[in-house]
């Protein structure tokens, strides 16, 4: 989770932009937030529909961030 | 009589069901926040990639290793309480709250440096979005220090046990929910162009 985290500043430190470095960074905070939602939030193993609402929203934010950004580039 | 149990069966969620709706509906007005803010860049990407880079990212990154921290701690105290040790869920408690201060006070310092420029939320689109998704934030970091202390409270008083903690996980989930929502905010405000 911290080196994801120092992955991310580091893409913005280095000034990387575009559709390769937005979909990047999309997809760490993507996989920092299912190890927050299954490990420390503890939701692994709950129902589908709990799993279903959280991974969605995860999802879903993501993806119409990543939408929003790509079709500026 | 005997009763069968399913190993299939799914675990109930941690802490109380009204937490969770809670946490729902927080995450549904970030989510709607966060699309308004991808949208409103579309309409002027200059702008918003040019303010992007008044920004201290080095404040914002270290705030996301204090939140994950943090988490960490209270993931530790409700270790703790499953093992029936509630001084050492209680100690983990504060310093979970501990993490919410050095993140307010990190936070304060960006503010400051913004404000004493002048910057407020009229200035432009960018700093508007800046200002209120962040300040919005914090408000729910607040409050979830108040339910950390509520915890540490009701805990001192004998409260919670190893058979009885539902208290600790609905604190826990909310301030898990906080670092969540800081997970997607910081990349999206404060890196991506």
């Amino acid at each position: 989770m911290l080196l994801l985290t120092v992955s991310t500043y580091a893409v913005g430190k280095l000034g990387y932009g575009g559709t390769t470095a937005v979909l990047l960074l999309l997809l760490t905070a993507v996989i920092k937030g299912i190890f927050i939602i299954r490990d420390f939030m503890e939701l692994k193993g709950v129902s589908l529909l709990w799993r279903i609402i959280m991974y969605g929203w995860l999802w879903t934010v993501c993806i119409v961030i990543a939408v929003s950004y790509i079709v500026t580039v | 009589m005997t009763t069968t149990t399913f190993e299939n069966e799914p675990k109930l969620l941690p802490g109380d069901l009204a937490i969770w709706f809670f946490i729902f509906m927080e995450l549904l007005v970030f989510a709607i926040f966060f699309i308004i803010y991808s949208i409103k860049r579309i309409q002027n990407v200059e702008l918003f990639n040019e303010y992007q880079l008044t920004l201290n990212s080095e404040i914002g990154a270290l705030n996301t290793i204090v939140l994950i921290t943090s988490s960490y701690f209270v993931i530790r105290a409700v270790h703790a309480i499953k093992l029936d040790d509630v001084k050492a869920c209680i100690k983990w408690h504060y310093f979970a709250i501990g993490g919410g201060f050095v993140f307010l006070i990190l936070k304060s310092t960006e503010y400051y440096s913004k404000f004493s420029q002048g910057i407020n939320l009229d200035t432009n689109d960018f700093y508007f979005f800046y200002l209120s998704l962040t300040m919005f934030h914090s408000l729910h970091v607040i409050l979830g220090m108040i339910i950390l202390f509520a915890v540490i409270f009701k805990a001192k008083r004998g409260t919670y046990s190893a058979k009885n903690h539902v208290g600790i996980e609905s604190g826990a989930s909310y301030w898990h929910m906080v670092d969540l929502v800081w997970i997607i905010l910081f990349p999206l405000v404060y890196i991506i162009r």
